[in-house]
C-alpha cells in the first residue's frame, strides 16, 4: 500500500527513508487488509485473562464450527454488496432449500406431523422421500437444492438487472414469498429423520484432536475436539473458489467495475445485466450451501431456518470485514476475517453471560461502528491517493 | 420489575417445600431456554433459576430468542465452559433431539423441561400428559355446550392448534379430538385454526375463521396465552360474554396461567387444563442434580406431569392447585 523503496531527495542523493512514525504505522495498520484480523486477535488476547474458557480447546473448536456455515452465506453476500446491491432473500433461501433437501432425503416421516402438508403423499410419506436409501441420492438432492436456490437467485438478478428494480425491494419481496412458500410446503413443520451420510456433511469430523496424556482407556468425548471437519472443507473450498473468481478473473473485475459505477461499466461494454444476474445467482447458491450446513447440523429441514436475526449476522459479518455497503470494494479474505470477528464476538458475549437482548444490541452497535470505520477508511485511502 | 418480583415470590412460594436432591458440592447448571414469551415460560424460568441459586448452585442462562441454531451453539458453549448439567426448554421437538444427543455425546447430563424431544428415549424429559389434560378440559366444555344447546342441531366446535412441530401441540390437539369422539352425535367436524404459537398468526387466522363460521358453540385454545387474542376477535362480534349471558361461547384452554384463572373466575371461560408447573420444575431439578451427584452422564428418564382440569365446577376447591391462580392471588395481573 505504501512505497518502501529508496526515494530521490531534493539534493539528488538516494537515501533510505526514515523509519515510519507511530502515526504512520497506526495508519498503515488501520488501512491494512488484515486490520480486522489484527483487531480480532487483539480482542481475543485482551479478553483471555478475564474469560479463561475463551482459549479452551473446546471453545476454540466451537468458534470454528460456528464460523463455517455463516462464512459460506457471507461469501455470497460479499459479491452482492460489491456491486452495490443487497440480498435480503438469503435467509429465506436457506429455509426453503433445507426443506427441499430434507423432503427428498428423509428416511421416514410421521403423518401426525406432516399429513396436512401439501407435500404429504406427493413427495414424502411414511416411507420417507423419493431419494431415501437411493444410491447417490444425497448428491442428487444437493443438486436439486442448488438448482432451486440458483433459480431464486437468477430471478432476483433478472428483476434487478432487466427491470432496474432496487435490489432491496426485489430481495425483500423474494424473502417474504419464499419464506411463506417454505412454510406452506410443510405447514411450518420440520422434516427430520435425515440419512446419516447427509448429516455427516454438517457434523462429520475428519481430524479430531486430544490434548494431554491418555491416562484412561477411554478418552471422554468432551475432551476430543473437532479440528478438520466436513463443514470446514466445504466452507474453505467455497471461500477459495470465490476468492479466485472475484480477484483473478475478468468476471471479478466486472463485478468491481459495476459496483464502482454502473453507468461507466455499461459504457465500457461490460455485460452489466449478465453480471448482475450471475452475482445474485452466486449469492443464492452460497445460501443453499449454507442451508446444507445448517440443516445437517440441526438434523432437520426447517422452513424457518434463516429467520430472525440471521441476516443481521450475515450482512453484519460481511460489513465488519470491510466490504463496502456502497459497492466497488470487497474481498473474500475480509469476509473471512469479518465472520471470524463476528463469531468471536458472539462467543465472548455468551461467555460473559449476557442476555440475548444485550448480545444483539452489542452486535448492532459493532456493525454500526464497522460501517463508520468503512467510511473513515475510504476517506483516508482517497486522501492518501490524492 | 414488579411483575418479575411477583413471579419470584410465586416461585419461592411454590418451591419452599421442595425436597430437591442437591449434590454435595455446588454444581454449575446451564439453563438454555428458547424464549420467555408466555406467562408459563416466565414462571418456569423463575422457578428453576430461583431454586437453583437458593440451593447454592451457579446458573448460566442462555436465551436463544427462538432460534434453534443459536440454541445449539449456546449449548455447545455451555459444554465448553465445563458445566455439570444442562436444562433446556427447546425451540421444538426436533432441535431437542439434536441438542440432547450433543450433550450426551459430551458426557453432560441434560434435562428437557416441558417441551419434549420428538424422541423420548434420551435425556431426562419432564413433560405434561398434554393429551389427557386437554381431554379433561374439553370433556367439561363438551358437556357444558350440550347442556346449553338450543334445539337438537349439532354443535360447531373450534380448536386453535399450536405449532404441530411441538409434541405438546400435537398432544393437546389429540386430547381435544379424543374428548369430542365421546359425543359423535352432538358435534360437527371441528374447525381448526393454526396459530404456530404466534399471537399475530392466531389473530389473523381466527378472524378469518370466525368470519366464515360465526356460529361457533365451543372453542378450545391449545394455550392460555391466546385468550387476549381471542377476546380481541370475539368482543367486537358480541361473542365475548360471561356464562349465562347472551352470546357466551363455551371456551377453554390449557396451561393454567394467571389470565386463564381470572377469566375463569369472571365467567368468560369455562375450563382450562393445568400443567403443574412447580411439579415439573421440581422434577427436572431433582433428576438433573441426582444425575450429577451420581456421576451419571447419560440419564434417560421420562417424568410425566398428570395435570388436571380446573373448571367452573371445581374452581372453589382446586383453585390454589393451579400455578396461575397462585400468581393471581399475589396480584400478578395488577402490575
Amino acid at each position: 500500500m505504501t512505497d518502501s523503496g529508496p526515494r530521490a531527495t531534493v539534493s539528488g542523493r538516494d537515501e533510505f527513508p526514515a523509519a515510519p512514525s507511530v502515526r504512520q504505522r497506526a495508519m498503515r495498520l488501520f488501512l491494512s487488509d488484515y486490520f480486522v484480523l489484527y483487531l480480532s486477535l487483539a480482542y481475543f488476547l485482551v479478553l483471555v485473562p478475564f474469560l479463561p474458557t475463551l482459549s479452551n480447546p473446546a471453545n476454540l473448536a466451537n468458534i470454528l464450527s460456528n464460523m463455517w456455515p455463516l462464512l459460506v452465506v457471507a461469501v455470497g453476500q460479499t459479491f452482492v454488496l460489491t456491486i452495490a446491491g443487497i440480498d435480503l432473500s438469503q435467509g429465506s433461501v436457506v429455509g426453503f432449500t433445507s426443506v427441499i433437501g430434507a423432503m427428498l432425503l428423509a428416511t421416514s416421516a410421521s403423518p401426525d406431523v406432516l399429513s396436512n402438508a401439501p407435500i404429504w403423499g406427493l413427495i414424502i410419506d411414511e416411507a420417507g422421500g423419493p431419494l431415501a436409501n437411493v444410491p447417490g441420492g444425497v448428491l442428487v438432492a444437493i443438486v436439486a437444492m442448488v438448482a432451486a436456490g440458483a433459480m431464486i437467485g437468477a430471478a432476483n438478478g433478472l428483476a434487478i438487472a432487466h427491470f432496474r428494480m432496487p435490489p432491496f425491494m426485489v430481495t425483500l419481496v423474494t424473502m417474504i414469498v419464499i419464506s411463506a412458500f417454505a412454510i406452506f410446503l410443510t405447514q411450518s413443520e420440520n422434516i427430520r429423520n435425515l440419512p446419516e451420510s447427509y448429516i455427516q456433511l454438517g457434523k462429520g469430523d475428519i481430524v479430531s484432536v486430544y490434548f494431554g496424556e491418555q491416562a484412561e482407556s477411554r478418552i471422554p468425548r468432551r475432551q476430543i475436539h473437532s479440528f478438520i471437519t466436513y463443514p470446514m472443507l466445504i466452507a474453505v473450498s467455497v471461500a477459495i473458489l470465490a476468492h479466485v473468481l472475484l480477484n483473478s478473473t475478468v468476471f471479478g473485475r466486472q463485478v468491481f467495475a459495476i459496483g464502482t459505477n454502473r453507468r461507466a461499466a455499461e459504457i465500457s461494454g461490460i455485460p452489466v445485466r449478465r453480471v448482475i444476474v450471475l452475482v445474485f445467482t452466486i449469492s443464492a447458491i452460497c445460501a443453499t450451501i449454507g442451508a446444507l450446513l445448517y440443516s445437517t447440523r440441526l438434523e432437520a429441514g426447517r422452513p424457518t431456518l434463516g429467520d430472525g436475526n440471521f441476516l443481521l449476522d450475515v450482512i453484519g459479518a460481511t460489513v465488519i470485514g470491510g466490504t463496502s455497503l456502497f459497492g466497488g470494494k470487497g474481498k473474500i479474505i475480509w469476509t473471512v476475517f469479518g465472520v471470524f470477528f463476528f463469531v468471536l464476538l458472539s462467543n465472548t458475549l455468551n461467555l460473559m453471560n449476557l442476555s440475548s437482548f444485550h448480545i444483539d444490541m452489542v452486535k448492532g452497535a459493532v456493525i454500526v461502528a464497522a460501517a463508520l470505520l468503512d467510511v473513515l477508511r475510504t476517506r483516508l485511502i482517497r486522501g492518501e491517493a490524492s | 420489575m414488579k411483575r418479575i418480583s411477583t413471579l419470584i415470590a410465586g416461585a419461592a412460594f411454590a418451591t419452599a417445600g421442595l425436597g430437591i436432591a442437591t449434590p454435595a458440592s455446588a454444581a454449575t447448571i446451564c439453563f438454555a431456554f428458547q424464549d420467555l414469551e408466555t406467562e408459563f415460560w416466565v414462571a418456569g424460568h423463575t422457578a428453576i433459576t430461583r431454586t437453583l441459586e437458593e440451593a447454592g448452585h451457579t446458573v448460566i442462562e442462555r436465551n436463544a430468542n427462538e432460534d434453534a441454531n443459536r440454541q445449539l451453539e449456546q449449548v455447545r458453549d455451555c459444554i465448553a465452559q465445563g458445566v455439570d448439567g444442562i436444562i433446556i426448554i427447546p425451540q421444538d421437538g426436533e432441535s431437542a433431539v439434536t441438542i440432547v444427543n450433543e450433550a450426551q455425546d459430551n458426557d453432560v447430563p441434560i434435562a428437557v423441561f416441558n417441551r419434549p424431544p420428538s424422541d423420548l428415549s434420551k435425556g431426562i424429559v419432564v413433560v405434561a400428559d398434554n393429551a389427557s389434560i386437554a381431554s379433561q378440559a374439553v370433556d367439561f366444555l363438551a358437556k357444558e355446550a350440550i347442556a346449553s344447546r338450543d334445539g337438537d342441531g349439532k354443535l360447531t366446535p373450534m380448536i386453535i392448534v399450536g405449532d404441530l412441530g411441538d409434541p405438546n401441540a400435537v398432544g393437546r390437539k389429540d386430547g381435544f379430538y379424543a374428548a369430542l369422539e365421546n359425543y359423535p352425535d352432538d358435534f360437527n367436524t371441528p374447525i381448526e385454526v393454526a396459530s404456530d404459537w404466534d399471537a399475530a398468526t392466531a389473530l389473523a387466522n381466527l378472524e378469518a375463521a370466525v368470519t366464515a363460521n360465526p356460529d361457533i358453540d365451543l372453542l378450545f385454545t391449545s394455550s392460555d396465552f391466546l385468550f387476549p387474542t381471542i377476546r380481541s376477535v370475539f368482543e367486537p362480534r358480541g361473542m365475548w360474554a360471561k356464562r349465562g349471558e347472551e352470546g357466551h361461547v363455551v371456551m377453554g384452554g390449557l396451561d393454567g396461567d394467571a389470565t386463564a384463572c381470572q377469566l375463569l373466575k369472571d365467567g368468560y371461560i369455562d375450563s382450562t387444563g393445568v400443567q403443574d408447573l412447580y411439579f415439573e420444575a421440581e422434577a427436572a431439578l431433582s433428576a438433573i442434580l441426582a444425575a450429577i451427584e451420581a456421576g451419571e452422564a447419560q440419564p434417560n428418564e421420562v417424568i410425566e406431569d398428570p395435570g388436571f382440569a380446573l373448571t367452573s365446577a371445581n374452581l372453589a376447591e382446586r383453585e390454589m392447585d393451579m400455578w396461575g391462580c397462585v400468581l393471581l392471588s399475589e396480584g400478578f395481573l395488577d402490575q
